[in-house]
């Protein structure tokens, strides 16, 4: 096991680190560039009179933080074998596990290892495939100068996910990735790098969880890179559900090439501070990018949603759908933009986000934002935030369902639109229950009733056909449908 | 005995204006009473405030409902003790199925008469799954969806999101099937539909009617009543009820317009004045 370094971020740190870790001379001298631009680069700030997140983060004192905390392979904490077991991937093709800085767990279904997929932790990609991770991590995709953060990330990533999937190589069961970290004053980095080849598919489900006791802060730094070939198709799900001690900040991005197409499907529950920036980088002709978000913020929980849907090459497509609801003190601020290039026509583009005020004192700032340059474009986007509507709960309330439960079933409708599009069935169910029981506080039993009757309808199908408006005896279906 | 609700001199305000400035009424359970008037008489107002709608502000006066004074109840409980109101405008709710949320209204409403002040559980003890079984639930509606020539696609589209008008006004009255209310308020059940569309609204209605049902119907054409005959007739003007009578008040209406109640009610106000 390495050691960890003292507190504080510095070049010497950068230098005791790489040199820890045994890497080579270029992956050395790719975090000493960056550790330079962390110093030169100014945090950003935000723009005047917006709500504040990035100040908060650039107010944060990451000096107080350790930048590297190895984790023991042999010793894992029962939480994390804990949230393993609750994880939302129950049949998988392989998993990858980050306990701090240390990826601590890997594998990979027989079949396709035989196939050439290659699922592993960063370090080891380095010394074993180490053209590709050099052309790739941090260089095209996600750059290590795209902000003060990524530069930090860059010069201080430890741990990692590296997938590599070849030509034609399609993945069905899902691949989780677990990031799992409990160390106060810590800062954890997590990267994923994945490369799909030409017409490879992949499900690829990122999970972060933490332990961290008390108040004492902590900070997860995450980069995640998608390298999409000729037509891959690629789904992205990512559940955050850490701990609102844990300062969290992702930057997440695809380059796409001919006729690929991404989703990202991310969910963000948890943290204290969040800044995330997701991207679409489409300059493949015919590629499709997807982003489904939904957030639940409440306490004081910040976050700051940035999209960008990047077109470049001909007739892109790209969806961007995010809603979510902000209770108690919560700040959301979402900025979304959808930048058409002059050489990008034939675009399509759409985005749409809403936030949903459960309190007088949350506060949301939804801005949608278009940048055309090219003519031959379709483009719309729309981006609001408001209160519940009263005439919708006086509605629920004349039909005999108490206020809290009328609210419960306005937020859960105000939800499932964006839920039906997630593809992953247990991450939809999580989600459903998991914002229901924030927003029900003690009476869980009850939330789960509500929820439980849609799923059942679900489940037993009552949708198609299920009622007959002819004669036919019906009796023997419902003796079959009792529980 | 049957239920009653006796609405007692109420004057109610929105946004400090008022609308209702004195209305009494009674309805008894098996009785039909239409409540007529032009626009802005008070009608809709009238229909909110017996539900509950915060919007609105009660300034003086009582409505009694099955001997309790009810105007302190909130609106769900109101409608758990069978209080029911067919909306003019019925609001949609986006991503909730017409089915699932029929359901929990169904199991609400049996869950009766309860407090849910503070202290209590504010859930209004719901926390028995299972009180109305799918099986169950599944045949009820069948059989009222059966009755009212219901499509059965209905049931799986959120709450009337993106339902026609006309659609939007049967679904209201499947709820009032399913829901069994003692007394319904219906307002202007009638508005926005075609002759077609009215015609199956009002058979639907009739079709509910009998000794367990009260109705105010809310409307300002007489052309509803030709489909739907009312026992007793109200005009409504500027916050008051001004005339009652039998259905042939409907049809006087229809002769004369409004005017000639209006002059009446100026010629009292002026002798009461006096």
């Amino acid at each position: 096991m390495l050691n960890a370094l003292a507190t504080g971020f510095s070049r010497d740190a950068v230098e005791a680190l790489s040199r820890q870790k045994g890497e080579p001379e270029w992956m050395l001298q790719k975090r000493l560039q960056a550790w330079e631009l962390y110093e030169s680069l100014p945090a950003p700030l935000g723009r005047r009179g917006d709500l504040g997140t990035l100040r908060t983060l650039a107010n944060f004192k990451f000096q107080q933080l350790n930048p590297y905390v190895p984790a023991d392979p042999n010793t894992l904490p029962s939480a994390l074998e804990a949230s393993l077991e609750t994880s939302v991937v129950d049949e998988r093709s392989g998993l990858i596990v980050q306990y701090n800085s240390t990826v601590v767990h890997t594998d990979l279904a027989e079949e396709l290892k035989q196939q050439g997929v290659i699922l592993t932790d960063l370090d080891s990609a380095i010394r074993e495939y180490p053209e590709m991770v050099q052309k790739h991590f941090m260089t095209n995709c996600i750059p290590a100068d795209t902000s003060k953060y990524t530069a930090l990330h860059a010069a201080f990533w430890s741990g990692g996910f590296f997938l590599y999937i070849p030509k034609g190589v399609e993945i069905e069961a899902p691949l989780l990735a677990k990031v799992f970290v409990d160390t106060a004053n810590a800062a954890t980095f997590s990267h994923s790098l994945i490369i799909a080849e030409a017409q490879s598919s992949t499900r690829f489900v990122e999970e972060y969880t933490s332990d961290v006791a008390g108040d004492v802060p902590a900070l997860l730094s995450d980069v995640v890179e998608v390298i999409a070939g000729n037509e891959a198709r690629i789904e992205f799900s990512n559940l955050q559900d850490l701990g609102q001690n844990v300062y969290h900040i992702t930057n997440k991005n695809a380059v796409y090439d001919k006729d690929a197409s991404v989703t990202f499907v991310v969910a963000d529950l948890g943290s204290k501070v969040l800044v995330s920036t997701i991207g679409a980088g489409l300059q493949g002709n015919g590629s499709a990018g997807e982003l489904v978000g939904v957030f639940f913020a409440d306490h004081d929980q910040r976050f700051a949603l940035n999209t960008l849907s990047d077109h470049i090459g001909l007739s892109t497509n790209a969806e961007t759908l995010v809603k979510g609801v902000l209770t108690e003190q919560s700040r959301v601020e979402f900025d979304g933009m959808i930048r058409i290039r002059p050489k990008a026509q034939q675009t399509g583009s759409f985005l749409s986000a809403h936030g949903l005020l459960l309190s007088k004192q949350a506060r949301g700032e939804f801005i949608p934002g278009l940048e055309i340059a090219a003519n031959e474009v379709s483009a719309s986007h729309g981006a609001t935030s408001g209160q519940i509507d009263e005439e919708q709960l006086f509605y629920l309330m004349v039909r005999g369902i108490a206020k809290p439960e009328a609210e419960r079933i306005i937020v859960q409708g105000f939800f499932e639109p964006v839920l039906q599009r997630i593809p992953l069935e247990n991450m939809r169910t999580r989600l459903r229950r998991g914002i229901i029981r924030r927003m029900s506080g003690d009476y869980e039993t009850e939330a789960d009733t509500w929820v439980d009757a849609q799923e059942r309808w679900e489940i037993e199908g009552v949708d198609e056909g299920a009622i007959h408006l002819d004669n036919k005896p019906v009796d023997e279906e419902i003796q079959l449908t009792e529980y | 005995m049957g239920s009653e609700l006796i609405i007692k001199n109420l004057h109610a305000n929105i946004e400090g204006k008022p609308i209702l400035r004195g209305v009494n009424l009674e309805v008894k359970q098996g009785e039909v009473h239409a409540l007529m008037g032009p626009n802005g008489s008070g009608k809709s107002t009238l229909a909110n405030v017996v539900m509950g709608n915060p919007k609105y502000e009660v300034t003086d006066g009582e409505i009694w409902f099955k001997g309790e004074n009810i105007l302190e109840y909130s609106p769900d409980r109101r409608a758990r003790m069978r209080l029911f109101l067919a909306f003019q405008y019925p609001m949609s709710i986006p991503g909730v199925s017409v089915a699932n949320f029929l359901r929990r209204s169904l199991e609400a409403v049996r869950e009766g008469n309860k407090s849910l002040d503070e202290g209590e559980n504010p859930t209004g003890q719901m926390t028995k799954r299972k009180s109305v079984p799918p099986g169950e639930f599944r045949k009820l509606l069948q059989e009222k969806m059966r009755l009212l020539k219901v499509d059965n696609s209905f049931i799986n589209r959120s709450i009337n999101d993106g339902f026609s008008g006309g659609e939007k006004k049967r679904a209201e009255i499947l709820q009032m099937a399913l829901l069994e209310p003692e007394i319904a308020l219906m307002d202007e059940t009638d508005s926005g539909l075609d002759i077609d569309a009215l015609k199956i609204v009002s058979e639907s209605i009739n079709a509910l009617r009998g000794p367990n049902l009260g109705i105010l119907l809310i409307t300002h054409y007489q052309r509803m009543l030709n489909y739907i005959q009312p026992d007793v007739v109200h005009v409504m003007w500027n916050g008051r009820i001004i005339r009652s009578g039998g259905k042939e008040l409907a049809l006087e209406l229809e002769d004369k317009g409004y005017e000639w109640l209006k002059v009446n009610d100026e010629e009292n106000e002026v002798a009461a004045n006096a």
